[in-house]
């Protein structure tokens, strides 16, 4: 079964005639649904950047890095789950034509890039975050993906709403 | 009355130079995310401190420090590039009950906000301990459903404004 015939099949499938409205003949669904996605990825940029300033020692500067990251992720990652759900069925509705998208296709590089970013962090010079975790300026490696990930998340979202003006 | 207003903004030259150039709308849209996250975001900390949730390694007074200033600068890129959209689409805009309540929620929490910073910047102290005012809680609910209802207003005036043409 290649990648079409799956693209296909979650197009007809009965979650995206719900989605689109097509079966139900109700259009309230999808902008309820994009809401969703709205408030979920302002908290999830919103958040994130809060520790890439810290990091850049730009804000938060009286705080550790180990606490605020601690205080800010998990509303990070409970807000990305409820992006990928609401961005999952926004996706069924029009699978198709996602795939084929540019724009689309570079959102989900810039955020490949951005996981790459935050697991090289995690596993590089977070690990020995008690040597740093006050430090003002922070180690070059941790400024570095700071800076990486506030450029990356940007992109993501610049693509992300030109994807709604493309598709 | 606003719906001539509308009409001669949309026929303006700046509406139409920027309803020429396609990418002016989709780049202040964009843009407008990014400030709506750090208002958001912001907002959304200081309410679950204020609600003891949230946030709870810092004290309400360096956490309002903090993001204060950030909060300010991401409303003024909202309203600047929220006035860039305007000018885009005036009658979409002005014809949409939703969007003049989003404006007054807005302008009503700032008032607020700017209200909460400056009474936590002259008690901090009061603030900073368990004992702080039950407005705490009060302003905490009030603004987090205001800022919730603002985004789903803002994203369902594109929904919604067809019905009032």
């Amino acid at each position: 079964m290649n990648i079409h015939a799956v693209l296909e099949a979650l197009q007809n499938s009965a979650v995206a005639g719900i989605v689109t409205g097509s079966t139900t003949d109700s259009d309230v669904l999808f902008p309820i649904i994009e809401t969703v996605h709205v408030l979920a990825l302002a908290t999830v940029f919103g958040s994130i950047v809060m520790v890439d300033l810290r990091l850049l020692g730009i804000s938060s500067r009286g705080s550790r890095v180990s606490r605020l990251s601690a205080e800010v992720l998990p509303w990070t990652w409970t807000a990305f789950v409820l992006a990928a759900i609401s961005g999952s069925l926004m996706f069924v509705g029009k699978a198709t034509t996602y795939w084929n998208n540019p724009q689309f296709e570079l959102k989900f590089l810039g955020m490949f890039l951005a996981g790459v970013n935050m697991l090289a962090f995690h596993f590089g010079i977070y690990r020995r975050v008690s040597d740093w975790d006050c430090a003002l300026p922070a180690p070059r490696a941790a400024r570095l993906a700071g800076a990486l990930s506030i450029g990356l998340w940007v992109a993501v979202i610049f693509m992300g709403r030109w994807v709604g003006f493309t598709t | 009355m606003f719906r001539q207003l509308a009409d001669d903004i949309a026929a303006s030259s700046i509406s139409n130079t920027v309803q020429n150039a396609l990418w002016v709308v989709p780049a202040s849209q964009s843009v407008h995310i990014l400030g709506v996250s750090l208002l958001f975001t912001s907002a959304m900390m200081i309410n679950l401190r204020l609600l003891g949730i949230g946030a709870r390694g810092r004290s309400v007074s360096s956490l309002v420090e903090t993001l204060a200033p950030w909060m300010w600068r991401a409303l003024l890129v909202c309203f600047v590039t929220g006035t860039i959209q305007t000018i885009a689409e005036p009658v979409r805009q002005f014809i949409t009950p939703i969007y003049w309540w989003k404006l007054l929620l807005i302008v009503t929490m700032a008032l607020l906000t700017v209200w909460l910073f400056r009474t936590v910047r002259h008690n901090s102290a009061l603030w900073d301990s368990v004992e702080r005012p039950p407005v705490a809680r009060v302003f905490a609910v009030v603004s987090s459903l205001a800022w919730i209802t603002v985004i789903v207003f803002g994203r369902f005036i594109a929904y919604v404004w067809a019905y009032y043409k």
